[in-house]
């Protein structure tokens, strides 16, 4: 596998890291998360402070960053998250804002705007990609059963989701935290991936880029949410000469989503068992049509 | 120095109050967060901008362009991006991506066809300060305290005393109520973005006078958000004096504390109110009819 | 004992008194209406029992407890369902998945199974599907489990509405306007599946209602209210002799 082709896949795997987090939150819960950049700096950071700072093994490094992020998230859940979806929105914007902000004053533990440089690059496909499999697999089974329907309820009408014995403050809080796990989770993998941290590094742009990934695919889909983030990741690179139209290109294509098709590409498929049949038995009954035209004269 | 530090606090007030008022408008007819009403500040700037010095207009021109624009880009955005999840009925959170969507658009676009340059004023009062006392009011801030004032002045005539202003107040409290009633919500959307983008436009002007102009100016618009959340979603004066309230005790947090930690300030203060107040101070809380 | 009992509720909103002074008491296994005209609070006295709103005074108190001022969730698991004057179905879930969400009660496997799947998550999930798809079958949407709710026509989207009330085992059942909007037919069928579910599923049913032929058909008693206030209580041969409810409601010469 060439260079080119591994780095889109390490890209991909972390990005999507964190676009599962926020396809929960946003994309089944429905509580808008316009601050993930700054759950990925928290967990970025911590994690590297404990590489190296303490010099501890990686595993132990990224439970720290997704723990640091989560018990963050639930933090800033307490007051935000049973405030109307703008004000969240807003609430998540300006932590993300105060997180760079306190990264860049706290020189001494963060190098401040310079970052850190140096980070050992543990980051390796062999442990990435099962590891991103496995959240997938873990986020499919969390959307299937009655706490992912619960999610939707709150998602779709809270007071009916009350009336249906749906706590949704405990809900809210749930994806949040998950969110915040896997944003730390990804921040992690992202710093030793990549060797250095800086604080320009989780801005609004970095929360756009993930927000748009989760409504590009289908922000009722994992499956939406895997294809995007390959394919969105994919396209800075191909595309690397208009990267600075890329950011307008994103902007025009959120709102073209959202008039059109706001469910996403995807909407609410899922690739599982049922529909890879449906797919089989449509196939078949379109090779099977063909084949009678052509042969017999007959449809 | 306590005073002069309250007069910057005034004279950002009243930008940020004219920010706060369209945004507060928009809010309570239509029932959600224009996070794009920012870039229009951005673009009334930029208008305001070229006009004075590429185009040599006079000043009065140069703001009326900016309030005329502003009101027309605003209704523009609201035709692609906001009206047709209006027709359907669409959810809140599909308004907030849409709008964040022409947020990001915009001030991207700016970016890569303008260019991140800041770009300042040319000067176009040349006024003495005006001393009272040990203090000094600079003209510009004198001036734009006057325009805010009377813009807010304006509108709130409008709304209050004229018969297209009650049509927005039946259509803020319940739009399709109004709408049987024989007021044309499409009308009463138009005319209120026009307002709010307008309001906008010449924010854009003061502030960019005051300050500067790039392209991510519109981030202000969280700062009207705060404002009209201190006061009070939903509520016009609330946004005012939420307004005044934000400029001056951010100022004041920039001052004696650091000015890095002046936008922490504000969403704390936001984050306080919400806590404390959750109306805000002068807020209605309408809960929602089950 | 009463299944629910109502004392003294009151309920302001700024300077309005939306309910003042509403009095209830509901034994076990009978139906009540409480009729009155638009805007006259019956909503918000169902909104207050489920929760929604904190009384501003009174108590209600539910199968022996006090449940004034709970939380809304904790309300429904206490065994109070109810449907909602404008439907509020989930419109992006389907007819089956409307009911398998509210059927969440008859599970208890938690958050940690929810990401790894154990037996016990199989066999539950498994327990709601069959619970949802039997409630679908009494509504006769069984044929429509996959559509999606917001594609139903208003009269199922009505008995969805209901059926998914019924997958939380109620036993105080809360109906907001059922037959609304329906043609006489419509209310006929509406009125004897009514009858079917209380016997079916020994409910207690507190009904708000403008069709006065469901009221008179249904009713064990009837409240009126009028601006929040109870103007009349009784069977409804009483309530229909009353003069103030006659001038106030029913209409001169009903």
């Amino acid at each position: 596998m060439s260079v080119y082709v591994q780095g889109i896949l390490f890209l991909s795997c972390i990005n999507l890291i964190a676009v599962l987090g926020l396809s929960l939150l946003t994309g089944f819960t429905g509580s808008f998360n316009f601050g993930q950049a700054g759950f990925l700096a928290i967990g970025a950071y911590a994690a590297t402070l404990m590489t190296v700072k303490v010099h501890a093994p990686f595993a132990v490094a990224l439970v720290t960053g997704m723990l640091a992020s989560g018990l963050v998230s639930i933090l800033l859940g307490y007051p935000t998250l049973r405030l109307k979806g703008d004000y969240f929105a807003i609430a998540t914007l300006g932590f993300a804002e105060a997180v760079r902000l306190l990264i860049e004053n706290l020189e001494k533990v963060t190098g401040g705007s310079r970052g850190i440089p140096s980070i050992p690059t543990k980051t390796s496909l062999g442990t990435l990609v099962p590891v991103t499999l496995a959240i997938v697999w873990v986020m499919r089974n969390y959307i299937a059963s009655r706490h992912g329907r619960n999610c939707v309820a709150v998602r779709e009408d809270e007071t009916a989701a009350q009336a249906i014995a749906v706590n949704v403050f405990r809900y809210k809080q749930i994806s949040f935290f998950v969110n915040g796990l896997l944003a730390g989770l990804s921040g992690g993998f992202m710093a030793h991936y990549v060797g250095f941290i800086q604080p320009s590094m989780f801005g609004i742009q970095k929360s756009t880029e993930l927000i748009v990934m989760v409504i590009f695919g289908g922000m009722h889909s994992i499956t939406g949410s895997v294809l995007s983030a390959v394919v969105l990741t994919s396209l800075p690179e191909v595309l690397r000469a208009a990267a600075a139209w890329r950011l307008v290109m994103y902007g025009a294509a959120v709102v073209f989503i959202m008039v059109v098709r706001p469910e996403g590409l995807l909407g609410s498929w899922e690739l599982n068992i049922r529909s890879i049949k449906a797919m089989y038995r449509g196939a078949s009954q379109f090779f099977r049509h063909l084949y009678l035209r052509a042969f017999h004269g007959t449809a | 120095m306590i005073w002069q530090e309250i007069i910057n606090g005034i004279s950002i007030g009243g930008v940020y109050a004219l920010i706060a008022v369209g945004y507060s408008l928009v809010y309570s007819v239509l029932n959600f967060s224009n996070f794009a009403h920012g870039e229009v500040l951005m673009i009334g700037a930029y208008i305001g901008f070229y006009a004075l010095t590429a185009l040599r207009f006079p000043f009065w021109l140069a703001i009326a362009l900016s309030i005329v624009l502003g009101g027309v880009v605003a209704i523009t955005l609201e035709k692609i991006g906001y009206r047709p999840l209006r027709l359907r009925k669409a959810p809140t959170l599909y308004f907030m991506i849409s709008a964040m969507g022409l947020s990001i658009f915009l001030q991207n676009f700016t970016l890569v066809t303008i260019g991140p340059n800041f770009r300042t004023y040319p000067e176009v009062f040349s006024f003495d300060p005006f001393e009272i006392g040990s203090l000094s009011i600079g003209s510009l801030d004198l001036i734009i305290f006057v325009t805010t004032a009377f813009c807010l002045g304006l509108l709130t005539w409008f709304i209050y005393k004229t018969k297209l202003g009650v049509a927005i107040q039946a259509a803020a409290y319940n739009m399709r109520v109004a709408s049987l009633m024989g007021i044309n919500p499409d009308l009463v959307v138009s005319i209120v973005f026009f307002m709010a983008g307008a309001s906008a436009g010449i924010a854009g002007v003061m502030f960019g006078m005051k300050y500067t102009v790039y392209p991510w100016m519109g981030s202000l618009t969280i700062k009207a958000f705060i404002a009209a959340v201190v006061g009070g979603l939903g509520s016009l004066p609330g946004a005012v004096l939420g307004a005044f309230i934000l400029g001056v005790t951010e100022t004041f947090a920039a001052a004696f504390v650091s000015s890095a930690f002046r936008d922490l300030f504000s969403f704390a203060l936001m984050i306080f109110i919400i806590i404390l107040r959750p109306g805000g101070l002068m807020g209605v809380v309408v809960k929602e009819k089950a | 004992m009463e299944l629910l009992s109502i004392q003294n509720l009151s309920k302001n909103f700024g300077g309005v008194k939306a309910v003042d002074a509403f009095n209830c008491s509901l034994p076990k296994g009978k139906i009540q209406a409480v009729i009155g005209p638009n805007g006259a609070g019956k909503t918000t006295i169902f909104n207050l029992i489920t929760g929604i709103y904190s009384p501003s005074q009174g108590a209600i108190r539910f199968d022996g407890h006090d449940i004034t001022g709970q939380a809304p969730h904790l309300i429904a698991r206490r065994g109070i369902a109810r449907t909602f004057q404008n439907i509020r179905l989930f419109p992006d879930f389907s007819v089956l998945e409307n009911i398998q969400t509210a059927g969440h009660l008859r599970a208890d496997y938690g958050v940690l199974a929810g990401f790894v799947p154990t037996p016990r998550r199989i066999r539950q999930e498994r327990e709601i599907r069959d619970h949802a798809q039997s409630l679908l079958e009494l509504v006769g949407l069984e044929d429509r489990a996959g559509e999606l709710a917001r594609n139903l026509p208003y009269g199922h989207q009505r008995r969805l509405e209901i059926a998914r009330a019924l997958a939380l085992d109620p036993q105080l059942l809360l109906l907001d306007e059922p037959a609304a909007g329906m043609n006489p037919d419509e209310t006929q069928k509406m009125v004897e599946f009514i009858h079917q579910i209380k016997e079916q599923f020994a409910l207690t049913i507190l009904l708000i209602e403008h069709h006065m032929e469901v009221v008179m058909e249904l009713s064990d008693f009837i409240t009126v209210i009028d601006f929040g206030k109870i103007i009349a209580a009784g069977t409804p041969d009483q309530v229909q002799a009353d003069p103030l409810v006659i001038e106030a409601y029913l209409g001169v010469g009903a």
